[in-house]
């Protein structure tokens, strides 16, 4: 692994993931080694059930590899504690889910806010930067709205606020469009791309979506597991 | 606060379920209330007595329960013990008396109105025996019978008048009604039998050594300082019927803490997805169970507010509908039962934290 940080924000090496279920086993991926550079947007293009998720929850320090490593800002994540890696999600990971993965009881500026609370940002400050990140979004307006009340778009415009509202330097996207109509979703990766071209994070998105691909800086494609 | 959030959103059930959780609480402060009130009244016919020594029969203990038969002339050796000033002869029997439609058990006890030693703790309506045809009642025994002074009460062979009503007297089974020793006597039928003895001893003197002095002049006697007669009272009324109440109190802290886990388990699965998203996400590896606990305490507490704010208008109702349950509450029992609460709302948050603990932030990405 490449330990200098300032570059990449994480890293798969040879992972192979295997699942066990009622003695049979699925190969979710299978030797797949990647990195992901600061200031760049990657895009894992591939169908249903080809492990794009598997390999993001990887990266996010969600689960271990059956085989291989995974880094995330240059430490293998088996020597993380989980403590450790909960901070390292609540500071310097932002998530996009395609059911955007609102908190639907708290209003729109709170989803904002708890993840920055998360981070141990103070509660003050926290909404006053929440609000700011809303504002950019254009739904500075809907901040004590409930999710209920908003349209897919806007949800999905509060989920991708959430994501870098704790200053993160990695965002992690699942079928970030996949729930929106074309015109919305790419309004979504529009934002994403500015993200990492302004701020010079890490934006690594899965999808079959491949409209997508323009944004992207590195497409990659995945089959069964198998980078390809 | 996410926890109350969650709680408000589904306020239908919110306010169900504290309301709820203040039955219990009322229940169980209702019955701390029973006990107070009765191991009170039990106890007070003794404690506000100016006996500095009761002289039983041998093996007696207390007046609650047990059978002491002493005679005059039992009386007459206390009466030559050194120390002793005064003597008053008390004769306890129980009996049952005919109210208006229906028939009521008493305990009667009978004593010497002139000079007022063993008569009732204090007179609320009405006055003190003038005569032998004349008997005092416990208030509520009378307002549960609905009987007024001056009723025509008949008992055994007799009909005595009811000439007041005293309080202090309501022993929660059954209550002390208090007629001259010379009536208990005729309505016993036996002319020469007593109870036990009060004694007052002469200033200066040890009661705990004159005490001894009645124990040596005959092994017929149980001979108890006012403390310890007292004490001996205190353990039977508490011994007897109380127990049970603890018991009920106890099953209704069990129900109560089912019932909050019940809810908050409801509300883990319900925020199932949420607790994902927000494990996922980073949340602190105690911010999740403080949720839960949260829940619990506003739960908890709200159902405490309800119960304090409903509990004296129904224990006013309870006290008119049924007299003769003495129940007293107080403070010190609001918070045995609120430190009760807060035990029973850290055990009802164990098994949906166990839930919780389970919930697996992958979840989020199907």
């Amino acid at each position: 692994m490449n330990q200098d940080n300032n570059i990449f924000t994480a890293e798969l090496v040879e992972v192979t993931k295997i699942f066990s279920r009622s003695g049979n086993e699925t190969v979710a991926l299978n030797r797949v080694s990647f990195k992901a550079e600061r200031g760049e947007l990657v895009l894992f293009l591939g169908p249903s059930g080809s492990g794009k998720t598997t390999l993001l929850t990887l990266l996010a320090g969600l689960q271990e590899p059956s085989s291989g490593e995974v880094y995330i800002f240059g430490k293998r994540v088996q020597d993380y504690s989980p403590s450790s890696l909960q901070k390292i999600r609540a500071s310097q990971m932002g998530f996009i889910f395609q059911t955007f993965c609102l908190l639907d009881s708290l209003r729109v500026i709170d989803n904002v806010t708890l993840v920055m609370k998360f981070a141990g940002i103070p509660e003050k400050s926290a909404r006053r930067h929440a609000a700011e990140c809303l504002e950019r979004f254009g739904i500075g307006h809907l901040s004590n709205a409930f999710p209920g009340k908003l349209s897919q778009g806007e949800k999905q415009r509060v989920a991708v606020a959430r994501a870098i509202a704790n200053g993160s330097k990695m965002i992690l996207a699942d079928e970030p469009t996949g729930s929106l109509a074309t015109e919305q979703g790419m309004a979504i990766i529009e934002f994403l791309y500015d993200s990492v071209k302004n701020d010079g994070i890490s934006v690594v998105i899965t999808s079959h979506d491949d409209r997508i691909s323009k944004y992207a800086d590195r497409v990659l494609h995945l089959r069964d597991g198998i980078l390809i | 606060m996410y926890a109350l959030k969650t709680l408000a959103i589904q306020y239908l059930r919110f306010i169900i379920t504290a309301f709820g959780i203040a039955l219990c609480l009322m229940l169980m402060l209702f019955l701390l209330a029973i006990y107070n009130g009765v191991s009170d009244a039990s106890v007070r016919y003794v404690r506000e007595s100016d006996a500095d020594i009761w002289v039983l029969q041998r093996h007696a203990a207390n007046l609650l329960r047990g059978t002491s038969l002493l005679s005059n002339r039992h009386g007459f050796m206390i009466k030559e013990v050194e120390g002793v000033k005064s003597i008053a002869p008390i004769l306890f029997f129980t009996a049952t008396v005919n109210v208006p439609s229906n028939t009521a058990s008493m305990h009667l006890v009978g004593y010497d109105p002139k000079t007022g030693k063993g008569g009732p703790p204090e007179i609320t309506e009405g006055d003190t025996l003038q005569n032998n045809s004349q008997i005092i009642l416990d208030n509520a025994f009378a307002a549960k019978y609905k009987i007024k002074i001056g009723y025509k009460l008949p008992i055994r062979d007799d009909t005595l008048t009811v000439a007041g009503l005293s309080s202090g007297t309501n022993l929660f089974v059954i209550q002390f009604a208090f007629i001259t020793l010379s009536e208990a006597r005729k309505l016993l039928g036996y002319p020469a039998i007593l109870s036990c003895f009060q004694v007052k001893v002469e200033p200066g003197f040890n009661p705990l050594t004159v005490a001894e002095n009645i124990r040596s002049v005959s092994p017929d006697f149980a001979v108890y300082d006012k403390a310890t007669f007292l004490k001996n009272n205190i353990h039977e009324a508490e011994t007897g019927v109380m127990p049970l109440l603890y018991v009920v109190a106890m099953i209704g802290a069990i129900v109560l803490t089912a019932l909050l886990s019940l809810i908050l388990s409801v509300y883990v699965l319900e925020q199932q997805k949420d607790y994902a998203i927000m494990k996922a996400l980073g949340a602190p590896l105690g911010f999740l169970p403080r949720i839960i606990i949260q829940q619990s305490l506003i739960l908890a507490g709200s159902g405490l507010i309800i119960a304090i704010l409903l509990f004296a208008p129904m224990l006013f109702a309870v006290k008119k509908l049924s007299p003769t349950i003495s129940a007293e509450s107080s403070v010190s029992q609001v918070l045995i039962v609120a430190a009760g609460l807060l035990t029973i709302s850290l055990l009802s948050s164990i098994l949906p934290l166990m839930r919780q603990r389970h919930i697996y932030p992958l979840e989020v990405f199907r």
